[in-house]
């Protein structure tokens, strides 16, 4: 039996803790910090000068405070030294990205992916060769502390194997994408994988709009439907993993049916192929590669755009798709109570053209109490949402540990 | 909570024609309050009433609980109100920070304070997210449609305004931009202005709005939670002044 955490546990938190606020917030004083973690002056430079010897940050004195007095020392992240690899694999393409710690992008690399069925080892081999580039571009002295993938399916917690995914591979495959990317990456880190949606909402919730908001939805827009949940300031995971999989609520049952198998998920109806349909758009995609571009984000934007330029099929298009999204995100509301949704990937465009039909279905379908409150906003982060949040996944290890990861990665 | 801008029995008539009639409206801090109507409903002239292009004939103009008078553009903008008109009254062979500063530069000794006009400049876009521009060097007549309303409303933001009006900021715009300037005007009352958006585009409206006021026929036919009104009945309000137990009551 213990009697209550170490001294050695209360250290390494405390570590962790101080290596969030200079990750998250940026650049601090230590007096600042002193403050908002609550502890003494000299337990902040005991920790500051652990976490400086090791790298992780480095201390300077501020510019010109104009203030009398000994100014406090500023701690600044490392970023360009201590840096992690985040990936991102969606429908259409497959993001890399050397992000510093603080969260600066440093470098990245993008290349567009034809729709249907990955081959394990070569979209693996492909992500492995671009963190070969942007390593081989780095300096000798920075060091990788992570790596973490977003991907457009579902992903086992534990193992990061991913289970199911419509939109990225052939049904009933079982897929060890987070190990497989390991081996190749030969950095001897693991990877960690997570849902794309999953992570959007992570990175608004630590980086974005969902800063201070402890409850709320990210509902990420691709070719399907993901979302991800923050309860109460948590990321809900469900018992596997799989939880916050808003895109298969069904919302019109006996309606358009989905890839997942069923009928009239929330995906199916809203979508982009459900969009591109009934604006009359879709035909052109089953000549192949003549017409590439003819879907993806391009082609959403242009429904919205002629939408507004006053197109009346693609008006009629967003109307229904925008009743179908409004009535899901009522749904949403009632359970979940969030102090904001946000909308991020193309339905942030799917939302700012239809949003009068949106908030019609809420005002008739949400609970009053519940959409009193409620703030409806698309994402800070853009089309790099997922991406961000993989990078944070990736970094949590870091901040739950620094000096023990550090030192296993060589630094 | 205390409207930060209210008024109240605003009357106003250009010789025999009654513009505005009995007009109340208000708009709070941190919110987006979207003031629609129909052409001719009065949106225009409530806003210049407000601005201190038009006097009154009658009504009053409270700003944070206390009533004041504004009698020209210089006593609103001293209050903290700033309007963004639709052709914007942007210089185009000026470039974005001598744009922002017109008239209101800032001087060192008899010189042009340049470097802190420009570090000012650059401060306000940074804090309102804006990344489409370049170089706030560059000249406006450079600039997009999208990168001049930016520009625009920056420049109201500059002189630490507490109500900002924009006059159908997305008129004219294609959707990428569109998209960008109502995520603009949604993070300026997230920050804590009172924003008040005239728009014709009832998706823009619903999109970023608190609040919808509907004028019709120079008469306020009801200022509503956006939570709790549908797209109907809003087009209801515009055209017809009514809407169920909403509206003008004869």
């Amino acid at each position: 039996m213990r009697a209550g955490p170490s001294q050695e546990d209360i250290r390494r938190h405390n570590l962790g803790a101080l290596l969030r606020h200079v990750h998250l917030g940026g650049p601090i004083s230590r007096a600042e910090l002193t403050s908002r973690m609550g502890l003494n002056r000299s337990t902040i430079m005991a920790l500051t000068s652990d976490l400086t010897a090791a790298g992780l940050v480095r201390e300077e004195l501020p510019r010109e405070t104009g203030r009398a007095g000994r100014p406090s020392l500023v701690v600044r992240p490392e970023s360009s030294r201590v840096y992690v690899f985040a990936f991102d694999v969606g429908p259409d393409r497959l993001v890399a990205a050397r992000v510093g710690l603080g969260g600066v992008i440093l470098d990245r690399r993008e290349l567009p992916r034809r729709r249907g069925p990955f081959e394990l080892p070569e979209l693996v081999g492909a992500l492995a060769g671009f963190a070969r580039q942007m390593r081989r571009k780095t300096r000798p002295d920075t060091v990788c502390v992570g790596a973490a993938a977003a991907v457009a399916g579902g992903v086992r917690k534990g193992d990061g194997v991913i289970t199911f995914g419509p939109n990225l591979m052939k049904p009933h495959q079982e897929v060890p994408f987070g190990e497989e990317l390991g081996r190749r990456l030969g950095l001897g880190l693991p990877v960690s994988v997570g849902n794309d949606a999953n992570l959007g909402a992570l990175a608004e919730h630590s980086r974005g709009l969902g800063v201070s908001v402890k409850d709320l939805i990210y509902l990420h827009g691709d070719v399907g439907i993901g979302g991800g949940i923050i309860a109460g300031g948590h990321l809900l995971g469900g018992h596997d993993g799989y939880g916050g999989e808003v895109g298969h609520m069904v919302v019109n049952p006996g309606g358009r049916a989905c890839g997942c198998g069923s009928h009239g998920c929330l995906e199916a109806e809203v979508g982009e192929r459900a969009l591109l349909e009934a604006a009359g758009r879709a035909k052109a995609d089953q000549n192949g590669d003549a017409q590439q571009g003819k879907h993806g984000r391009e082609a959403v934007r242009a429904v919205v755009d002629a939408a507004d330029r006053g197109d009346i099929v693609a008006q009629e298009a967003l109307k229904r798709v925008g009743d179908w999204l409004g009535l899901g995100v009522a749904n949403l509301i009632n359970i979940f109570n969030p102090e904001m949704v946000i909308f991020g990937g193309m339905l942030r465009e799917i939302y700012l053209g239809s949003a009068a039909r949106v908030r019609s279905q809420l005002t008739l379908h949400a609970m009053t109490p519940q959409r009193e409150r409620l703030r409806l906003r698309t994402s800070a982060l853009a089309d790099d949402a997922t991406l961000v949040g993989a990078a944070e996944l990736a970094f949590a290890h870091v901040l739950a540990d620094p000096l023990e990861v550090l030192a296993r990665a060589g630094g | 909570m205390t409207p930060l801008l209210e008024v109240r029995g605003i009357d106003k008539s250009f010789g025999p024609v009654q513009v505005l009639h009995d007009v109340a409206f208000s708009a709070n801090a941190g919110e987006v309050t979207a003031l629609v109507g129909d052409n001719g409903a009065g949106k225009s002239t409530l806003v210049k009433c407000i601005g201190g292009i038009y006097p009154i004939d009658s009504g009053e103009i409270l700003f944070d609980g206390k009533p004041v008078h504004v009698h020209g553009p210089r006593d609103a903008a001293a209050l903290g109100i700033e309007i963004v008109y639709q052709d914007l009254a942007l210089c185009d062979n000026l470039d974005i920070v001598q744009n922002m500063f017109l008239g209101r530069e800032r001087r060192r000794g008899i010189m042009l304070d340049e470097a802190a006009m420009e570090e000012q400049a650059q401060e306000t876009l940074t804090g309102l997210s804006v990344r489409t521009v370049k170089s706030i060097r560059q000249q406006v007549s450079s600039l997009s449609g999208g990168q001049r309303q930016t520009v625009a409303i920056a420049k109201a933001v500059l002189w630490n305004s507490k109500v900002v009006i924009l006059d159908e900021p997305t008129a004219a715009l294609g959707v990428a931009q569109t998209a960008q300037v109502l995520e603009l005007v949604r993070r300026l009352a997230d920050k804590g202005l009172a924003v008040v958006l005239i728009s014709h585009n009832m998706n823009d409206v619903f999109a970023v709005s608190d609040r919808i006021a509907a004028l019709y026929l120079g008469r306020m036919a009801a200022q509503v939670r956006t939570a709790d009104v549908t797209h109907a009945q809003v087009v209801e309000l515009i055209t017809s002044g009514r809407s169920g137990d909403l509206g003008i009551t004869q």
